[in-house]
């Protein structure tokens, strides 16, 4: 009897431990429930018609069954899905998502600082790489994926369940993978890797190549190695003995299936004459060119199409940002012509019979991202062509399409739930699924690049023995950060200004000590409506600040 | 001289206007230009003559031919046609013109960076130019190579090439090299070389290291047959082109100032067995003009520029006319986008300094660049079968009153003054919607009022079309 006693409570508490983990909220990361029913819900199943009123059932990741006459199945935790739309989960094809942020460097001034060498700690090298940092195709994406950031949750929060995300820099960048934007290790995030190759047109600073003549020629020139070294060991290994050895070297390894047409190569063009140097190149070596960015990529429509190039395009559509003033001249026809037709690209590449799938193309803002697309569905792209550039549009040209995509049977169950139709204004991300998980979803309004630090400030300035209180008037466009001061410290503009995903602030501002002019550097961080942190006054001991808001932005 | 400044003002407000691609395909496939002064360049100048153009190529020169139905028929009484400007040294149209990490760098190629839509190319055509040597900038003893195009402004960048044009490399002496401007950066290191020894030995050491590169090659292509299992040789995108040059095969445009380095280049090109084609800017060639003319090279210079650096002090206007009497084949170029639009005055002033003929100094601007680029049977003169790459001039192109009324390459209209002039109140239309579109719009709130405005003419402030 005393067991019996002593076992029960035991008993208890664990029934009401797995009742609670039913009762839990669906956002639950780590649930024991892998069946979910979205029943009565709206299917924009991609693949198939729309389905006005259905259900869809997902089970162990997976997508099971959707369609009219489903039934959730006995051991399904139900969603009622009356008056919300299921979609695929978004596909972001081009994203630094989960690798780590740049190591901050001075803003690429002109100057002395531009002909300095980058310090050897950025950007990240391989290790015995026979090349420098920037020219390392082995580096893959794979490698430095990390499970959790701001950015992440921000863009999932958006309906993004899915990103290929790429090393951030260089000209042979690396080897992207495509991720799904929930997982508790890299490993499970993980959809696809390497998917390709990417390339960026800047040059290195300080070393060769130094310019874009060096850029082209040291593309070409790896290229041409790449086929010396696959032939080499083609030759040494027939016949190993007898032949000297090559060196070995993973930098010409790793572009070995580039140059045999294995892998696809993103290449990062915007302009139409970027875009035909890229076309060109690609004819050259016979790549698998894929265009990435393709803001004019409408006027090379026709050689995209005839060629089977697809592009990753961006929604970063270009807008003014400056402010009218009176002694600025006017604007070229050339700038403001190519804002307005970056708006109708989308909607002419479908014309012409061009691949392309949506990228957020480093936007800061997620709500920018679905307002572009709303942009460039006013301006000639279908609707339900914008909604299949975010699913199986991508997931077709990134190789994914038996995966990911759509709503079907047997893919993984990643689903974007809205409230209202993707497109409209005031839509809300209901629910989204990654793996067959519900995620937890950041409210929109959260987080720095919704441009919080926009505003007035009361500024603490504690220099060690005084204190003394200024004025910040700060305005925030995505990561950019303009504004002034004003008070006991002089009044002025602030430069070098800077804002992180991760609210982390800086700028520099003169400042008037004790008669003397110099140079304060503040850096803080954004968190409840508070920045904190440190200030560096040339010529003085280090102090404190601290920023309460004191008003809207003027 | 306040109509001359006039003139200028006016000059430097024409700036854009192309002919989009559908315009240019509307043009017809031959035009006559009637009762013209020809200056043919090669057969002295004609008055009162007509000039064909047909599919491209100039078809007749003579008095009143007869053209096709449906050609276009301009009068040109009172106007002067002469061969389209060549301009020996250009940087226009290069979206990036020095690489100059390196002290080699003949693996790049101006070709990579070309960019068509350079509004400087509408001023350039708008200033009867129509064929550029696009050139390495001057910051490596080794430059990169260079492109020769026809400014087909309005159309892809692969059209502009022009086809046989002899492929050449920028070499570049002197202060540039040295990195003289460049400042002392402490704690790094200075590219070499920093003297014109270390050039020298720059440019010895890639020679060399090219005649290696040929002979490993020859050795392998001779092996390759008997072994199958033989490693080819890498191939070097930097020396391939000096191999080319050893071979004859490129044209070797080297950019110097003095009397020492030319001979030094000179000297060094007959060590290795090859041939400099073109000098550019050469300031103290008239020092050694005998010995230019000599090796056969010729010299593309300036009219009278001097003093802008230590280098450049010995300079004299009679270069060019010194440099023509020595035997040497003389070209004025412009190395900048601005002189570029004005060649034809750079070519008058030779008359003035050196006292060079009329037909003299045409042919520096015309027909002798065109040899110096190996294009001289494709355009240069107003010869049947050449080219039909003319301009149109209001007066004679050595006057500074004149001016451009209409350019043709390969036959085709690239700038018209009537159209431009014609298309401006419907650019300025164009201007008001864009300004309105959303993404147009100011930032930030605050719109000005439209008095507060400054405005500008619509086709201004670097706009291209």
């Amino acid at each position: 009897m005393p067991k019996v006693r002593s076992r029960l409570p035991v008993a208890v508490l664990a029934l009401l431990l797995v009742a609670l983990s039913l009762n839990l909220n669906t956002n639950a990361q780590r649930s024991a429930i892998d069946t979910y029913a979205i029943t009565n819900a709206r299917l924009v199943t991609v693949s198939g018609p729309v389905i006005e009123r259905g259900t869809v059932v997902i089970r162990n990741g997976l997508i099971v069954v959707a369609g009219v006459n489903v039934s959730a199945p006995p051991d399904a935790r139900v969603i009622d899905g009356t008056g919300l739309t299921v979609y695929p989960g978004l596909i972001d094809s081009y994203t630094n998502l989960g690798l780590p942020e740049p190591s901050p460097t001075p803003s690429p001034g002109g100057g002395l600082a531009a002909l300095l060498p980058l310090p050897s700690s950025s950007p990240r090298g391989g290790p015995n790489s026979t090349q420098p940092p920037g020219l390392q195709p082995e580096l893959m994406a794979e490698d430095a994926i990390q499970t959790s950031g701001n950015e992440i949750e921000a863009w999932r929060s958006i309906g993004i369940t899915t990103a290929l995300t790429s090393p951030r820099t260089g000209v042979w960048m690396g080897q992207s993978a495509l991720i799904d934007l929930s997982g508790e290790t890299p490993q499970q995030m993980i959809v696809r890797s390497p998917v390709a190759m990417h390339v960026g047109f800047t040059p290195l600073r300080g070393i060769y190549p130094g310019s874009l003549l060096g850029v082209f020629s040291t593309l070409r020139q790896m290229m041409l190695d790449a086929q010396r070294y696959r032939d080499s060991m083609a030759i040494y290994e027939r016949n190993p003995r007898g032949t000297r050895r090559p060196d070995t070297d993973r930098s010409l390894a790793a572009l070995i299936p580039v140059v045999d047409g294995r892998m696809p190569v993103v290449m990062l063009v915007n302009t139409e004459r970027e875009i035909t140097r890229a076309l060109d190149l690609a004819s050259e070596f016979k790549l698998r060119l894929i265009i990435a960015g393709g803001r004019e990529a409408d006027r090379v429509a026709e050689r995209l199409a005839k060629q089977n190039v697809p592009v990753l395009l961006s929604l970063n559509l270009p807008k003014r940002t400056t402010p009218a003033m009176a002694e600025v001249d006017p604007e070229p026809m050339r700038v403001l012509r190519e804002r307005v037709e970056a708006q109708q690209t989308a909607g002419k590449l479908l014309k012409a019979g061009v691949r392309f799938s949506f990228q957020s193309g480093s936007l800061t803002d997620t709500a920018d991202l679905m307002a572009n697309a709303r942009r460039v569905i006013e301006n000639g792209l279908p609707a339900a062509d914008a909604v299949r550039a975010f699913t199986i549009w991508p997931a077709q040209i990134l190789g994914v399409e038996s995966q990911l995509g759509s709503i079907e049977p047997g893919k993984i169950a990643n689903l974007t739930v809205t409230r209202g139709d993707l497109f409209a204004r005031d839509t809300r991300i209901a629910h989204v699924f990654i793996d067959g998980r519900p995620v937890d979803l950041k409210p929109p309004t959260g987080g720095p690049s919704r441009n919080l630090l926009s505003g007035a400030w009361s500024v603490n300035v504690n220099l060690g023995s005084r204190d003394t209180s200024i004025t910040l008037n700060l305005r925030q466009e995505g990561d950019r950060l303009t504004g002034s001061i004003s008070g006991p410290l002089g009044a002025g503009e602030i430069s070098n200004a800077s804002v992180t995903s991760a609210g982390e602030v800086r700028f520099t501002v003169s400042v008037n000590v004790e008669g003397q002019t110099s140079e304060a550097t503040f850096a803080g961080t954004l968190a409840n409506n508070e920045i904190r942190g440190s200030v560096t006054i040339v010529g003085s001991s280090p102090g404190t600040f601290t920023a309460t808001r004191s008003g809207q932005p003027n | 001289m306040k109509r001359f400044i006039a003139r200028l003002l006016f000059l430097s407000i024409i700036s854009t206007l192309p002919l989009n691609a559908a315009r240019a395909q509307r043009q017809s496939t031959e035009t006559l230009i009637r009762n013209a002064t020809v200056l043919t360049i090669t057969h002295g100048t004609l008055e009162n003559t007509d000039v064909l153009l047909r599919n491209g190529k100039i078809a007749g020169v003579g008095k009143n031919l007869n053209a096709s139905a449906n050609a276009r028929i301009i009068d040109a009484t009172g106007k002067f046609v002469m061969p389209g400007i060549i301009d020996c040294h250009s940087h226009s149209m290069l979206d990036t013109i020095n690489e100059s990490t390196l002290a080699v760098t003949s693996m790049v190629r101006t070709q990579d960076v070309l960019n068509p839509t350079d509004v400087d190319l509408y001023r350039e055509l708008a200033g009867g130019v129509t064929t550029l040597n696009l050139l390495h900038g001057s910051a490596n003893p080794i430059g990169g190579l260079n492109t020769v195009v026809k400014i087909k402004y309005g159309r892809p960048a692969s059209e502009f090439l022009f086809p046989g044009a002899m492929p050449g490399i920028k070499f570049a002496l002197g202060e540039n090299v040295k990195r003289s401007s460049q400042p002392n950066i402490p704690g790094v290191t200075r590219r070499y070389p920093n003297t014109r020894m270390g050039v020298e030995e720059v440019i010895r050491d890639a020679f060399t290291r090219a005649r290696d590169y040929k002979r490993t090659w020859d050795e392998y292509r001779a092996a390759a047959g008997k072994d199958k299992n033989l490693i080819p040789p890498r191939r070097d995108l930097q020396l391939e082109p000096l191999v080319e040059i050893l071979e004859g095969k490129r044209y070797v445009h080297a950019h110097c100032y003095i009397a020492s380095e030319i001979l030094m280049l000179i000297n060094l090109a007959d060590e290795f067995g090859f041939k400099v084609k073109t000098f550019q800017h050469v300031l103290e060639g008239y020092k050694v003009a005998k010995e230019i003319a000599a090796h056969g090279a010729g010299a593309s210079i300036f009219a009278d520029s001097w003093g802008y650096k230590i280098e450049a002090y010995d300079a004299i206007p009679y270069n060019a006319a010194i440099l023509t009497r020595a035997g040497v084949v003389v070209s004025m170029n412009s190395d900048s986008d601005e002189r570029a639009r004005r060649l034809n005055i750079e070519a008058a002033k030779a008359m003035h300094w050196g006292d060079m003929t009329e037909e003299q100094a045409l042919k520096m601007i015309t027909l002798n660049p065109a040899i110096q680029l190996g294009i001289q049977d494709r355009v240069g003169s107003i010869e049947v079968g050449k080219d039909a790459d003319v301009a149109i001039w209001n007066g004679h192109p050595f006057s500074v009153y004149s001016r451009v009324d209409t350019t043709f390459v390969d036959g085709v209209v690239y700038f018209d003054r009537q159209e431009d002039l014609a298309r401006r109140p419907e650019l300025a239309k164009e201007r008001a919607t864009l300004e309105q579109a959303e993404p147009n719009k100011p930032a930030a709130p605050g719109q000005l009022s439209p008095q507060g405005r400054r405005r500008r003419p619509s086709h201004e402030s670097g706009d291209e079309i």
